[in-house]
């Protein structure tokens, strides 16, 4: 789900990220293709409310009936694996989120939130979109901040101060490139990332990714309070673990922003995938801001200890490691 | 060559013209009033036929609903209604409101007992357990008292929730449907309550496909006309949501209403609220220029600009909602209304603005007093549909821009109560649809019904503003009823005003239209509170008599 504020930049990133050989199935869902501007050699086709384009994508208009455009793509047989909705400018993107969810064959993944780093501030003060703006901004798992470049480093730290001080805990992203985006977007290294490398052509936009990796069954109620706690540097989280109170299934974490879900698989344990008792974590956010020390120290106790726990209390108190 | 002249006698003409105010007689050619006084009057025509089957009753003028939308008609062509609120159904007869579970299942026996084929879906709308007394949520196990073989889908009267037996259940396999949207019970099963389309969709699609997108059926229009002409009214407007701009939707519009026994005039807006840029608008409002006919015109564009009160979507100005103090929802941005309006209004059109609460009011003067700074325009007529919270000093912003408005005084009578508790309080409650205020400064008001929001039904319409009653007997703001005589000018010439046609329609007046409404008893004598229960005895629309059978 992309949300913000008519004029924030989500057109902009969407053109963009349709445009990328990111080597994925993507359906976007715009309002209208008044503001889509696909090279014309991309297109494949185009059928009324559908234009297909040569990297297997589709975009499409919601028309007055998003339940019904939902549907529609979700049944499809060679369906997309991602739906991109960009909502209105003026929606409640959890609203609309949540509408969208309620269809048998979705998940919501993520509401990224667009704002304009030139005027969100103005906008926020607004008699007639200031709630509305705010409400916009609470709403997101991540807020990307749009034309940074064009506002200046110097201008844009008041405005990053302010989003945080507005909106705690806020996920902040500071313009990013479209192969960026893409990766936040979807929830993986897309090939024009995985192309670029780490050190792609500017250093501030590259993400980097910190994993963690545990052969003993993790401890639950540790793992969920050190996810709700990471560093707002960690954008997106995905792992398969297993718990000391169920050891015998898999578990899956999903993180997006503010978003997560740690649920336990339905597929049956015999299911190869992985190496059986081994849980995986990978962390990813902006390069310049994620710190695997910091991310080292937040998982430590989430590894069960080898000693009792008691012990360990009772060591701690007398200041030994 | 002139056809014959039709003299119709009544009791009393009233016929809100300013010049002359009552008859006896009105003499009718061709669908046109010839002559409005006595008998001898209209004899200097020359012959004529008397038709006195009326001369019990009162004639006025045809009445006008000023604001509905063909998805009413749609809903009563292609389900049934079984919802709390009473309500005509287009043969006039009264359903009466089923306010309880066992009612409703009653109601949906007798229906299912009706249906030859065993295997057709029953569809049913309008139901809202909030209204029920008590409020208790419908079941799978309700419906499958109804039916658990004939698959059953009922849709909730807002047409966010809709609740399904076992039988529909299993045909769309909600089993396998893992959706918040889609409520169990404790034992995981679904309870056959869908809430939110996307979550219905896969019921609609399987077995109530008839009520999405495009129809072309004849049905709704008729049922859509039906319905308003068994409750008096001669025009009724589809406001806005409607596709005419499809050549295939078009054909179909004009093809049913060019019917001779077509029972009503339909005055239909451009559509603003699925068209989303001011160009395309632009573009099918020209396209339908000069398309129409005798009971099929085009005017106005209809745009959008907040959501509703009872859902709390609508833009409130400080402070808010009830208690919460949060607001609604921008329908679209205020900075795209700043160049939608001024676009509309350059372009020669006339402006319909969808604005519930007050804020959203304030915006929209805002971006006419742009588009006024830009363009002068005189009798453009914009006019603002809702307006619930409007106040003196929105009202006198609008008479100085030319803003005009059809308030939604049903809103009184059905959820007056509601907003006192819920959404407005008590004040703002009282000072809802101010009718007495707007016309006193000279706001060209009228009233509406939104149905399928709530029921075309002109006379409880003018009867709510005369007397601003709610559901539980309170009288909300004395000081904004209005006379019987103001009511009946607001469902009659201020609508034809609205309407750019209160040259043609909206009073009884010669070379005017012959449509009028004829009641058994006289609006203005009889006491306010029984003007909703006056019956009507027929319309006659173009000099045409259509009796109402119900
Ligand atoms: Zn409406």
């Amino acid at each position: 789900m992309i949300g913000g504020y008519l004029g924030a930049g989500k057109t902009t990133l969407l053109n963009r990220l349709l445009a990328e050989p990111h080597g994925m199935k993507l359906a976007v869902l715009v309002n209208d293709f008044g503001s889509v501007n696909v090279d014309a050699a991309l297109i494949a086709n185009r059928n009324g409310e559908t234009i297909s384009l040569t990297n297997g994508c589709v975009c499409c208009t919601i028309g007055d009936n998003l339940g019904l455009a939902l549907h529609d793509l979700a049944e499809r047989p060679d369906g997309p694996e991602h739906i991109i909705i960009e909502a209105s400018g003026v929606a409640d993107p959890g609203k609309i989120a949540h509408y969208a969810a309620s269809h048998p064959r979705l998940v919501l993944d993520s509401i990224v939130v667009v704002a304009d780093a030139e005027t969100v501030r103005v906008r926020a003060a607004d008699k007639y979109v200031g709630d509305l703006v705010r409400l916009q901004l609470a709403t997101a798992d991540v807020i990307v901040l749009s034309k940074t470049d064009l506002v200046g480093a110097d201008a844009c730290r008041p405005v990053q101060c302010w989003i945080e001080s507005e909106v705690p805990d806020a996920r902040l992203l500071a313009t990013p490139g479209a192969n960026l985006f893409a990766e936040l977007l979807l929830g993986q290294r897309t090939a024009l990332a995985r192309r670029m490398g780490a050190g792609g052509d500017d250093h501030r936009q590259t993400f980097a990714a910190w994993t963690f990796s545990r052969e003993r069954p993790l401890d639950g109620a540790a793992l969920r309070a050190t996810i709700a706690s990471l560093p707002p540097a960690v954008l997106r989280a995905k792992g398969i673990v297993r718990l000391a109170e169920e050891p015998g299934r898999r578990f899956v974490l999903q993180l997006v922003g503010r978003r997560w879900s740690l649920e336990r698989m339905d597929i049956d344990d015999s299911y190869d995938g992985l190496p059986s008792a081994r849980s995986t974590i990978v962390c990813i956010g902006p390069a310049a801001q994620l710190d695997p020390a910091r991310l080292e120290a937040l998982f430590a106790r989430v590894a069960p200890a080898i000693v009792p726990a008691a012990i360990a209390a009772l060591l701690q108190r007398e200041d030994r490691p | 060559m002139p056809g014959p002249v039709t003299v119709f006698s009544a009791k009393k003409i009233i016929t809100m013209d300013a010049s002359v105010g009552e008859a006896t007689h009105v003499a009718v050619r061709d669908g046109i009033i010839l002559e409005v006084g006595d008998v001898d009057d209209c004899a200097a025509w020359g012959p004529y036929i008397l038709d006195d089957r009326f001369s019990d009753c009162v004639l006025i003028p045809g009445l006008i609903e000023s604001h509905a939308h063909l998805l009413d008609g749609m809903l009563w062509a292609k389900s049934e209604y079984v919802g709390p609120v009473d309500r005509h159904d287009p043969s006039g007869k009264l359903r009466e409101g089923l306010n309880n579970v066992p009612a409703l299942i009653g109601r949906m026996k007798e229906i299912e007992a009706r249906m030859a084929d065993p295997t057709k879906p029953l569809i049913a709308w309008g139901v809202d357990p909030s209204l029920n007394d008590p409020i208790t949520p419908i079941t799978r196990h309700d419906l499958d008292q109804v039916s658990k073989t004939r698959p059953i889908f009922v849709l909730h009267t807002s047409c966010h929730i809709a609740y399904v037996n076992t039988a529909t259940l299993a045909l769309a396999n909600y089993a396998a449907i893992k959706a918040p949207g889609v409520l169990r019970d404790a034992s995981g099963t679904p309870t056959g309550e869908l809430q939110e389309m996307a979550s219905m969709m896969a019921a609609i699609r399987a077995v109530a496909s008839d009520l999405i997108g495009g129809s072309t059926d004849a049905e709704q229009f008729y049922n859509f006309a039906k319905v308003a002409q068994a409750r008096g009214a001669t025009t009724i407007v589809d406001g806005g949501g409607s596709t005419y701009f499809e050549p295939a939707f078009l054909a179909a519009a004009l093809a049913v209403t060019s019917v001779p026994d077509f029972p009503a005039r339909i005055v239909a807006h451009h559509n603003g609220i699925t068209v989303p840029s001011a160009q395309d608008m632009i573009k099918f409002a020209a396209m339908l220029k000069g398309e129409g006919n005798d009971k099929l015109v085009f005017q106005g564009v209809k745009i959008l600009l907040d959501g509703s009160n009872q859902g709390f979507t609508g833009r409130l100005r400080p402070p808010g909602y009830l208690g919460t103090g949060v607001n609604g929802l921008w329908n679209r941005a205020p900075d795209e209304l700043r160049q939608l309006v001024p676009a509309l209004h350059d372009a020669g059109l006339q402006i319909v603005a969808h604005c519930n609460a007050d804020q959203a009011a304030e915006m929209f003067i805002e971006a006419v007093t742009l588009a006024q700074a830009r363009k002068p325009r005189f009798d453009h007529r914009h006019f603002i549909v809702h307006g619930q919270l409007l106040d003196e000093s929105l009202l006198r912003r609008m008479v100085s821009l030319g803003i005009h408005a059809t308030l939604f005084s049903n809103h009184l009578y059905y959820w007056g109560e509601f907003h006192r508790a819920h959404t407005f309080g008590a004040f703002r409650a009282a000072a809802m649809n101010p009718a007495a205020t707007a016309l006193r400064l000279g706001v060209v008001v009228a009233a509406h019904s939104d149905a399928p929001v709530s029921p075309v039904d002109p006379l409880l319409t003018l009867w709510c503003a005369a007397n601003r009653v709610t559901s539980a007997g309170r009288v909300l703001g004395p000081g904004e009823r209005v006379s019987a005589y103001d009511a009946l000018k607001m469902m009659t010439f201020n609508a034809a005003y609205l309407l750019h046609r209160d040259h043609e329609i909206g009073s009884i007046r010669v070379g005017k239209r012959a449509d009028f409404a004829v009641l058994a008893h006289d609006p203005l004598a009889v006491d306010p509170m029984t003007i909703k229960d006056i019956p009507v005895q027929a319309t006659i629309l173009g000099g045409r008599v259509f009796p109402i059978v119900g």
